[in-house]
């Protein structure tokens, strides 16, 4: 796995990627998760009880950080089908979506937009944040180890090395 | 044309009819100060004011009582502020409803108000926050829970259901819910602190320390 991973991100273009899909992913959940405020002053602030809430957005960032840049560079340097990136893409998708709580700005523009629709899947999102974002956790999981058996296989690794 | 203009005028007088029912009915069942106001925001049929009226400070919170955010507002930063700035009657609070999570969230609110008549607001307000439900909609807050709530509180059940199962203060949370809108809040918890010089807005359940630096800047 190690070997896999050192091969994509040997290229500072990925490891760049990286960086950038996880700081974006980690800021932006933590603001839509209101762990970090912008206004009227940039504070950070973890509740006590929400702790294991910003453990799963770190997992979530630092997945998808791992997860696309790999399927990315299997495109790219060995223009193999998009097929696995559907994987990744997803996982980062309903996690983010997770975060969307009904309390919040997103919450409420969909609630009044969309009515009782909107707050029944808010609320959905709301309810089953926790077990949502562990499902995401587990796709992009399940992509990671996927993804790095295709590329020893593709790249014809020494299992040794 | 006649037939038109006879349409018309029957529309036109429906409407008067059922704007000058709304007023009268609010005003028949509702004993409130209808001029107050805390800087940009009427908060006339909000929620009493908790400490001293003549604080010079008032901070005045939007939420709903299915709010994760308001839960964790309530719990985490409200019982620094009471000790250091209301009970010190540097400022005082008001709670105005933006009730928009879910069906059961403006019949809690409205459930509040069933408890103030009974001059229990804060104590039915507060057991709400105690024993909010992680889901919206889940049943925590339907018709019979807000009841449960209320005999626990031991308030008078007759007056309390009658008022609840009436749908007396529809209205009054239909005016905050507005209220909140026309002034920009577009999450909960959501918060104004009204000074004497102005106001600041605070978005979201954000730590006592944000709090403090807006209030003692006002002080």
């Amino acid at each position: 796995m190690t070997s896999a991973i050192r091969l994509v991100f040997s290229n500072s273009k990925y490891l760049l990627l990286s960086i950038t899909i996880f700081s974006t992913m980690l800021v932006g959940l933590l603001i839509l998760s209101e762990y970090i405020f912008l206004e009227p002053y940039v504070v950070s602030h973890l509740p006590s009880g929400t702790e294991f809430g910003f453990i799963l957005i770190v997992t979530i960032s630092a997945l998808s950080a791992l997860v696309l840049p790999m399927n990315i560079f299997r495109i790219n340097i060995l223009k193999k089908s998009k097929q696995k990136m559907g994987g990744g893409v997803f996982g980062s998708i309903i996690g983010v979506a997770a975060g969307a709580c009904s309390c919040g700005p997103i919450g409420f523009a969909v609630i009044s937009t969309f009515g009782s629709v909107g707050a029944t899947a808010t609320a959905f999102l709301t309810n089953y944040e926790i077990p949502i974002r562990i499902i995401a956790i587990g796709i992009l999981a399940i992509t990671c180890f996927t993804t790095v058996r295709s590329l020893k296989i593709e790249c014809k690794f020494d299992p040794n090395s | 044309m006649n037939k038109t203009g006879v349409i018309i005028g029957v529309i036109v007088i429906a409407i008067i009819a059922g704007v000058a029912t709304s007023f009268t009915s609010s005003s028949e069942t509702v004993n409130l100060d209808m001029s107050r106001t805390h800087g940009t925001i009427s908060t006339a049929m909000g929620s009493p004011i908790l400490g001293d009226p003549s604080a010079p400070i008032t901070i005045v919170e939007f939420g709903d009582y299915q709010c994760h955010q308001c839960y964790n507002w309530f719990h985490n930063t409200k019982p620094a502020i009471v000790e250091d700035y209301i009970e010190t009657g540097k400022a005082n609070l008001v709670f105005v409803d933006l009730a928009f999570l879910g069906r059961d969230s403006p019949i809690s609110a409205q459930a509040s108000y069933c408890a103030e008549d009974q001059e229990m607001y804060w104590e039915y307000h507060d057991m709400l926050y105690t024993f909010q439900d992680s889901k919206i909609d889940g049943g925590w807050a339907n018709s019979e829970r807000l009841k449960a709530f209320a005999g626990d509180l031991r308030l008078d059940m007759e007056l309390f259901n009658s008022c609840l199962d009436s749908g007396k203060y529809s209205k009054r949370v239909q005016y905050n819910t507005q209220q909140a809108r026309d002034n920009g809040v577009r999450a909960t918890p959501g918060f104004f602190i009204v000074g004497p010089d102005g106001q600041e807005k605070i978005g979201g359940a954000q730590p006592f320390s944000v709090f403090k630096q807006v209030l003692d800047k006002m002080i």
